[in-house]
């Protein structure tokens, strides 16, 4: 393990390797990524495996544009050998009541005038993109075919192996114990495997962020969530967007493989880091997504897991430096979305390190919005 | 191909002998028994083919877990024949790719 760094990332999710290849690529030397168990093995392993463009707030819009036009020359950028799974199959919104139609005809305004091609659909239209939808209950739907499908782990290897092509070790299976912090500035960091004298430390640790943080001395206002999913055997393609429903608290897309991926949110998720399984989630969802998707019935499932979305009052992530702590980066607080948003976390990080002007103003994600009050919510959130 | 009459531990009862097809041919069988034991007993090996690189699966967990016997059977596809008991007049199909549900 080197002794010495840069700048030292935790996490090897899409957001810490992202920033890591992105720091790489305009010349710091000394990038050390610690991960404690696999690549992706957390929030962004454990995802839905979607990218859209539709959201809610300004950022969100944004951060979810120069991430998707990005994913769309990724390929060539990162020189992956493999396949990233890139498909624009577009994303299918459902709204069921009338206010949240309202909610969607201010979004598509919004979006539109960030250059976003979304637009608001009645429900013949909407079931001219998905035939067997069931629109009993339902107002409208909105849709973006640059929406789609991204593959978490292919993506995640992707930025890994550009990183370390451009120098940054990667250091799997070891674990962060401890931030080494003197008279309020980073110094270090101690792990399992040894210590790194650093004055720079990213926290991206996804669900175990404010962990990580904790080891700082720093409170983040973020709590993390279990999230569950399901994937189904593999069959022919039926399905080409992904189907999402606010209300409903669901979505399900079909990845190319051919197996139909299908989560949903629980208001009685536990937030204590536990990422098992439930049976209650297969009941609700079965009984959810049958409904809206008859033909479903007869698709068997394969298996189910979770993950955990780390959360933030205004469901929109803080990113940038910490004021309490000198050389202290967060990139945390995605609630629910940070694989999405990776290639901009990774560029806008990078360049707030460096003191360069961000490519997206992002001065109103830093956490000090919390003590201002200026928060900004995001109403488009499973 | 034989079948096991005598087992030190299993019992085996057989239903009434019944005629069903695969791929259009008339086979027999025993009613009740899965479908993959009866294609097993006449002779036939191969059930379903990888998704990707097309090779031929055959017989393999016998309890519904590998997926590796999925066949189309009275027109719905990704059936597991190992755990699916055999009936009358039954319709076997090797299936073509990864199988519809519309």
């Amino acid at each position: 393990m080197i002794k010495i760094a840069d700048v030292v990332i935790v996490g090897g999710g899409i957001s810490g390797v992202a920033i890591a290849y992105n720091l790489a690529k305009k010349g710091v030397k000394n990038v050390a990524v610690i991960e404690k168990s696999y690549l992706a093995s957390g929030a962004t392993g454990r995802c839905g495996a979607g990218i859209r463009q539709q959201w809610g707030t300004k950022m969100n819009c944004k951060m979810a544009k120069f991430s998707c036009e990005f994913f769309e020359n990724a390929k060539e950028e990162l020189k992956y050998e493999g396949d990233i799974e890139f498909k624009q199959g577009g994303y299918l919104i459902l709204s069921s009541t009338e206010k949240e139609h309202e909610q969607f005809k201010k979004n598509i305004v919004l979006q539109n005038s960030l250059g976003i091609p979304s637009r608001l659909l009645t429900l013949e239209e909407a079931k001219e993109i998905v035939p067997f939808l069931n629109t009993d209950g339902l107002v409208s739907a909105t849709f973006c075919q640059k929406d789609g499908h991204l593959n978490p782990f292919h993506t995640t290897e992707a930025f890994a192996k550009a990183a370390e092509r451009l120098g940054v070790e990667i250091y799997r299976y070891t674990e962060v114990k401890d931030i080494i912090i003197e008279h309020g500035k980073v110094k270090g960091i101690r792990t399992d495997k040894g210590d790194i004298s650093t004055n720079i430390v990213v926290n991206a640790a996804g669900g175990h962020a404010q962990v990580v943080a904790k080891m700082a001395g720093v409170d983040i206002p973020v709590y993390s969530e279990r999230h569950q999913i399901l994937v189904t055997e593999a069959i022919e393609p039926i399905l080409d967007p992904m189907v999402m429903s606010f209300s409903l608290n669901l979505y399900c897309q079909q990845v190319p493989h051919g197996g139909l991926i299908m989560g949903r949110g629980d208001e009685g998720e536990p937030r204590d880091l536990r990422v098992t399984a439930g049976w209650h989630f297969l009941e609700e969802m079965a009984k959810t997504i049958t409904s809206l998707l008859p033909p479903l019935k007869n698709v068997r499932m394969i298996r189910q897991w979770a993950g955990l979305y780390n959360i933030t009052p205004d469901r929109q992530p803080i990113l940038g430096a910490l004021n309490e702590v000198e050389g202290l980066y967060l990139a945390v607080g995605f609630s629910g979305h940070g694989f999405m948003f990776g290639p901009a976390t990774g560029v806008l990080i990078a360049e707030s390190i460096l003191g360069e002007e961000t490519t997206l103003p992002i001065d109103m994600l830093n956490m000090n919005r919390f003590e201002k009050g200026q928060l900004i919510f995001e109403p488009s959130v499973v | 191909m034989v079948r096991i009459d005598k087992h030190p531990v299993l019992e085996f009862k057989r239903g009434k002998k019944i005629r069903f097809t695969f791929d259009g041919k008339e086979l027999e069988g025993y009613e009740g028994e899965s479908i993959a034991a009866a294609l097993h007993a006449a002779g036939i090996k191969v059930l379903t083919h990888s998704h990707e690189l097309k090779r031929p699966r055959g017989f393999y967990c016998a309890i519904g877990n590998c997926g590796q016997c999925i066949m189309e059977v009275n027109g719905v596809s990704n059936v597991r024949t190992c755990i699916e008991p055999l009936k009358e007049g039954m319709a076997v199909k090797t299936q073509e790719g990864k199988g519809g549900i519309l």
